[in-house]
């Protein structure tokens, strides 16, 4: 046992003992395992393709140095405190979702070390913070759109709102979408909840269906979103679905059938079925193809690449890799062309004002219809 | 022989204190943190073993007493400025608005809090034993943190709390630890101590004897809380933000490794069982990264730590069922009798 475990250790000391000095690192809190680990690994994913795109800046090779967080907000700390102290990384890209951002963001923000969020949308993540930006936009963003589109745009008067309340992301969306539907006119005619892990809808969406509303707004994750639709289908339920850009993972569609036809969802600016692509959507299209050829790309596997994109930007412009250096840049950023639209960022805020975009299931396909300004 | 322990027990928190020191000067964030991290697991896990281990009631609800003590000491030293801007969805309690102590003060009323929450579900709760008393606890803890995420004007719901100043440093995490492992031996050392180990191997006899079991098990039961509310705002304010997710059930079983790892009733065993588990976690990444074995490379499995801890873990059980301290003390006398000298 003992032999072993001095093998053990000489392994491990052989193996750290070969990193090469001129590098740039680019720290990746991912969530590879864990209860969010479908939309992280997809995350981590684009940002792989991004490197491989973009593998060098000033002369030195760019690596990624990629620790996984369990899904957990304790490790994701610790996570970002390895990656600062141990791996001396230039900047970190996120883990996924707010929660998670928030715990790595105190660390980096101590550290002065950027942290790149990637799909956290909860407006409080950047709040006050010198040293974290996010590649998204934020949730009363995207609830104000949703709001918006489906009120101005496809004409209904009467929307129904079904929320996963342990979801922090869900009830912001839920709540922004509401304040606006009404703020425009339009009737909230039906407001209930339910909790993440819940299998059985159908409860809530008897009731929902006795309202008749024109549009049931449902700010889910994609599992719980198209078994939702499933049971909805099943009771007869007219009205249209709309969700949010937690629901835009091909899984949608394997699993809702024929039940999600003509279901809507908002999202960042992208999808594979888009009719005009920016010249790094096309990049990014082409090489991911290339690369996975039996997965289709989707929006987080674009955030993914577009928070490796825009702090690569940021070092060329600073032409250096100093953490400071890449924070001042990155705030200067503007108008980079990301997969998801035009990217800035200002002193006052570093959540980037983009465009949303409008993906529809027709025929058990995801086609882009819309992309909503700001 | 007594003298002598007491100057070895002065002798060995002098040198933590210097540990400490040297650690706060020398040693990077990142293990600092982990060190930092084994105090909190520690306190969270003598406190699981006291209402576990030493009382024998099979709780599943720490994580949720945790969540208790996190929000209070939180919402205690959160300032009035940070509160306005948090509170997006619906507008914060206004008695809540300028509510401010200091962070000691937080840390008591945190377990206070804990630990009253604790005794009202004992109440009820405790009238049960054995694997019912796990269901039931773990119901409770639920409980709590479906309140929390709707009770949004106080807890800002599942959007969770930021900005939570850092004031877990080592010297506080390890004072509340050393304080827990003060109380915690005085404790057991005294007649207390016996009554709670009799009413854990057989309560029918422990009655008999004249003994109120019931009130005995609520004591451990409430002290025990009490320890999961500190360990909780010492967490919240180690990580800065806290939000409902964090204490799930999950949370309750990483407790309870490091209290089984350890050895249930041991507090040496909880001690040794959170520096196994913290460090085992954070040192088993590098099976993660890729790996050259000259020109073969594999390439790094997400989750694969995880894989190999559980594999530590059921070897542990098997081989070692009781723990790794069983129901065993470290003592002065033993470290001596060990060492062949001083008899």
């Amino acid at each position: 046992m003992k032999k072993f475990f001095a093998a053990l250790c000489l392994v491990v000391l052989a193996c750290s003992a070969s990193f090469a000095a001129d590098t740039i690192k680019i720290g990746v809190v991912a969530t590879v395992t864990g209860q969010n680990a479908f939309g992280g690994q997809l995350e981590l994913e684009g940002m792989q393709l991004a490197n491989s795109l973009y593998p060098e800046a000033l002369g030195k090779k760019i690596e990624l140095v990629v620790v996984d967080n369990k899904s957990d907000k304790v490790e994701s700390a610790t996570a970002a405190t390895r990656l600062i102290e141990n791996d001396k990384v230039n900047a970190l890209i996120g883990p996924y979702g707010s929660g998670p951002t928030m715990a790595a963001g105190e660390v980096a923000e101590v550290a002065e070390v950027v942290l790149m969020g990637t799909a956290c949308t909860n407006p409080l993540v950047t709040e006050g913070k010198k040293f974290i930006y996010r590649a998204c936009f934020i949730d009363p963003f995207q609830g104000e759109a949703a709001a918006n589109y489906s009120y101005n745009k496809l004409g209904y008067k009467k929307a129904a709102v079904l929320t996963d309340v342990a979801s922090d992301y869900a009830v912001g969306l839920a709540s922004f979408f509401k304040s606006n539907f009404t703020k425009l006119g339009g009737e909230i005619v039906s407001d209930l909840k339910y909790q993440s892990g819940d299998t059985d809808f159908t409860a809530q969406l008897t009731e929902i269906i006795n309202k008749a509303p024109d549009v049931i707004f449902i700010p889910a994750y994609f599992a719980e979103g198209a078994i939702i639709m499933k049971q909805g289908y099943e009771m007869g339920n007219k009205a249209r679905f709309m969700g949010g850009d937690a629901m835009d993972n091909p899984e949608v569609v394997t699993l809702g059938g024929s039940a999600v036809e003509g279901f809507m969802h908002t999202t960042f600016a992208y999808d594979p079925s888009m009719p005009e692509m920016n010249t790094e959507a096309k990049a990014f299209t082409e090489a991911w193809v290339k690369k996975y050829a039996d997965k289709a790309p989707n929006a987080n596997a674009a955030m993914g690449y577009d928070a490796y994109v825009l702090i690569y930007q940021a070092i060329l412009r600073a032409n250096s890799a100093d953490p400071k250096a890449i924070r001042d840049e990155l705030e200067k950023t503007t108008n980079v062309a990301t997969v998801t639209g035009m990217t800035s960022f200002t002193t006052e805020s570093h959540d980037p004002v983009k465009d949303a975009g409008v993906v529809e299931i027709k025929g058990g396909k995801k086609l882009y219809v819309d992309t909503i300004k700001p | 022989m007594k003298i002598r322990n007491s100057i070895l027990t002065f002798l060995a928190v002098a040198a933590l204190g210097y540990f400490l020191w040297w650690a706060s000067l020398n040693l990077d964030r990142y293990m600092l943190r982990i060190i930092n991290l084994i105090a909190i697991n520690a306190i969270l896990g003598l406190s699981l073993n006291l209402i576990y281990g030493m009382a024998g009631m099979f709780s599943l609800g720490h994580a949720g007493f945790m969540a208790v003590g996190a929000y209070v000491s939180a919402l205690l030293i959160i300032t009035s400025d940070q509160k306005v801007k948090m509170w997006i969805l619906e507008p914060i309690a206004p008695w809540l608005m300028n509510l401010h102590t200091s962070f000691v003060v937080s840390l008591i009323l945190a377990g206070l809090a804990a630990a009253f929450v604790g005794w009202l579900i004992s109440l009820p709760v405790l009238r049960l034993g054995g694997d019912y008393l796990g269901i039931a606890t773990l119901g409770f803890s639920e409980i709590i943190r479906i309140l929390i995420v709707n009770l949004t004007p106080i807890t800002n719901g599942s959007l969770g709390l930021k900005g939570i100043p850092a004031h877990t440093d080592l010297w506080m995490s390890y004072g509340c630890l050393l304080v827990a492992l003060f109380f915690m031996i005085r404790l057991m050392k005294s007649n207390f101590g016996n009554v709670l180990r009799a009413v854990r191997d057989d309560e029918i006899a422990a009655r008999t004897m004249g003994i109120d079991t019931f009130r005995v098990r609520v004591l451990a039961f409430t002290l025990g809380c009490f320890g999961g509310g500190v360990g909780g705002a010492l967490m919240g304010n180690l990580i800065t933000t806290i939000d409902p997710k964090m204490f799930m059930i999950t949370q309750t079983y990483s407790l309870l490794m490091i209290v089984v790892v350890g050895g249930l009733g041991s507090i040496t065993g909880s001690i040794l069982g959170s520096v196994l588990v913290t460090t085992m976690l954070e040192w088993l990444r590098f099976v993660e990264n890729p790996i050259n074995f000259g020109s073969i490379q594999i390439p790094g499995i997400p989750g694969m730590r995880m894989v190999i801890f559980s594999v530590l873990l059921i070897a542990i059980i098997i081989f070692r069922r009781e723990g790794i301290m069983g129901t065993r003390e470290f003592s002065w006398n033993w470290f001596f009798r060990k060492g062949g000298v001083g008899r």
